[in-house]
């Protein structure tokens, strides 16, 4: 079959690699039908996390179709039509079992790299390195998922393709960002990034009660879709002050959340971004957190900071005082897919959410370099590729 | 030109330096050494699986679900009523086999004896873990090898300690989740010999690690 392959330190290729077969019972093999490209690769491609093997198959955000199951499987059936959340979860252990899916205890079979790097080994993650578990990943014609009847959910008719491939990963990503931040109604909640997990987060936002949505981008083809399809109010940072902007937009008090999804590669203007882009290009820091700085200044007393966005390893520069002595709620963590994505389905097939616009480059798998290469470039007014296997 | 003065500082300095990391270095080696008892080596490793005591006992006795479980790697054989025979393969696949005697000494505990293999005894060791979180298994190793032999084992990955550590995440994963997840042999871009560099890394990234 044909696949989309890393094959260095940003270089992509596709490739003719063996098909995957079933070697657990519980294993199904789904054939993908939409698989696209997230921020979180460019992580990988670029080299930040270090634990990508030549010819390692991408791609964690996906659906399909259920072409073969394990003798074990119970929940899904041949010809399901099925969307598979990206973090690999057992079902099983503790973790599973309190629905922190993505801190799962027995889904990353290549744990030693990330216990040294953190401490403990959280979930793998399907196509994301051998620090996720080394799992081949889904921009390719077929995929393996493992724990299948935990982690691929039947999607409901008439929701399309390149709008359910969303719920795999983004729609997961954002709802959780919002549900961290404890929203009651009324708040004003302010996103970092609007890129599609950001958009995402926007929007679960919205749905939780929040009174204001304000997003935070530099990209007009990101704000414009924001301010249009959301109705969120939009502030762009590279012609505006962002903590005065948002002091002015709340009176003074700051936003009372600041959602994080913009990650380790995040861009800003001005000499601090100068700095921090020299030093991750030297390796002396793995992550630019220049976003997340500004989320913890930007939040008002006692708010809450939720970071969404990835980061690896060490950063520099953090603001701890201001988050100590503004008495600040941290939360962050991979997505709980599997918590999340079935009642973002009944959303999906309600209307409430709608992702589609997010897949502005629909592909082939052939054209996989290109719909990164416009990905990461901001080239065309991408928001996402989404890459069509069959 | 240095002045012969700065040269004497400069290499003072050094040496203050290489005789601090020298020290930092062994500090911390043995801080890693297990501990020696009568001529035994000692490591305690410990897992939480999230089931009761009962059920993880249960476990080892469902004959068939064991089987099953265990196909790939090892077999059980049932000598008396409270003696096991068990033959454990590499799970890599390099060809090294052991044979222990296992023996239930009581309600959650049980010994175990390399009877054809490396001198290695133990004890495994059931808790009831805290705030309803299942059960700790307590697991204690004792095997012999000199210092040489330990060096070079561990540059080599077959230190017992790490073997240990493995067995426990192994039981972990197939009680709790029915399986031990397995990704070598997913699909990739990679030639044979670039699998096989590859697989080498997968052993290095599987191997030890906590318990």
């Amino acid at each position: 079959m044909r696949a989309l392959c890393w094959e260095g330190v940003g270089k992509l290729a596709v490739r003719d690699v063996p098909e995957p077969r079933i070697r657990a019972e519980g294993d199904i093999i789904v054939k993908v039908r939409a698989s696209s490209v997230c921020g979180s690769d460019l992580h990988l491609i670029n080299g930040y996390l270090p634990a990508m093997r030549e010819g390692d198959v991408l791609g964690h955000e996906f659906m399909g179709e259920v072409v073969e199951t394990g003798p074990g499987v119970r929940r899904l059936k041949v010809g399901d039509r099925v969307v598979v959340g990206s973090v690999v979860a057992c079902g099983g252990c503790w973790y599973c079992r309190t629905e922190q899916y993505s801190l799962c205890d027995n889904s990353n079979p290549q744990p030693v790299f990330t216990e040294k790097l953190w401490g403990h080994s959280p979930a793998g993650i399907l196509g994301y390195s051998h620090a996720a578990g080394g799992y081949s990943g889904s921009h390719a014609e077929y995929v393996r998922v493992p724990f299948g009847d935990v982690g691929a959910f039947p999607v409901p008719d008439g929701v399309p393709d390149d709008s359910v491939v969303f719920a795999s990963d983004a729609m997961p990503t954002g709802w959780m960002a919002a549900d961290f931040c404890g929203l009651t109604g009324g708040e004003v909640v302010a996103v970092w990034g609007g890129g599609g997990v950001g958009q995402m987060a926007a929007r679960a936002a919205q749905l939780l009660g929040a009174g204001r949505v304000i997003v935070i981008d530099r990209l007009p083809e990101r704000l414009a879709p924001a301010a249009d399809r959301l109705g969120v109010e939009t502030v762009n940072y590279a012609d505006t002050d962002v903590l005065e902007a948002l002091r002015e937009m709340t009176a003074g008090r700051g936003p009372d959340a600041c959602i994080e999804a913009v990650g380790m590669e995040s861009h800003d203007v001005g000499p601090a971004y100068a700095y921090d882009k020299a030093k991750q290009t030297a390796r002396l820091q793995s992550d630019r957190p220049t976003s997340v700085r500004q989320a913890i200044m930007a939040c008002r007393k006692g708010g809450t900071v939720s970071i969404v966005g990835v980061y690896g390893g060490l950063v520099d520069k953090f603001p701890l005082g201001a988050a100590m002595n503004k008495a600040l709620v941290l939360r962050m963590g991979q997505m709980h897919a599997q918590r999340y994505i079935p009642m973002l389905l009944d959303r999906l097939a309600a209307g409430e959410i709608d992702p589609g616009y997010l897949a502005t480059h629909p592909l082939s798998l052939e054209q996989g370099v290109r719909g990164y290469e416009v990905f990461e470039k901001k080239q065309e007014g991408c928001l996402r590729s989404v890459l069509h296997p069959a | 030109m240095t002045s012969n003065g700065t040269r004497w500082v400069l290499l003072g300095a050094g040496a203050l330096t290489a005789v601090g990391v020298g020290r930092t270095v062994a500090r911390r080696r043995r801080r890693h050494q297990p501990e020696r008892q009568d001529g035994w080596y000692v490591v305690r490793r410990g897992i939480t699986v999230d089931r009761p005591v009962d059920e993880v006992i249960g476990f080892w006795t469902d004959r068939e679900r064991l089987d099953r479980a265990l196909a790939e790697w090892a077999t059980l054989e049932q000598l008396a009523d409270n003696r096991w025979r068990c033959v454990a393969r590499d799970p890599a696949g390099g060809g090294t086999e052991w044979c222990a005697e296992i023996q239930v000494a009581g309600p959650g505990r049980l010994t175990w004896r390399v009877t054809d293999g490396p001198a290695q005894h133990g004890t495994v060791e059931l808790v009831p873990a805290p705030q309803d979180r299942g059960t700790e298994i307590r697991a204690e190793l004792r095997y012999r090898s000199g210092r040489l032999r330990r060096a070079f084992g561990l540059a080599a990955g077959d230190e017992p300690d790490l073997g240990l550590r493995d067995t426990l995440r192994r039981v972990k994963s197939l009680i709790e989740a029915g399986q031990v997840i397995d990704t070598r042999r997913d699909p990739s871009g990679r030639s044979p010999a670039q699998e096989a560099a590859t697989d080498r890394v997968r052993e290095k990234l599987t191997t030890g690690g906590r318990a």
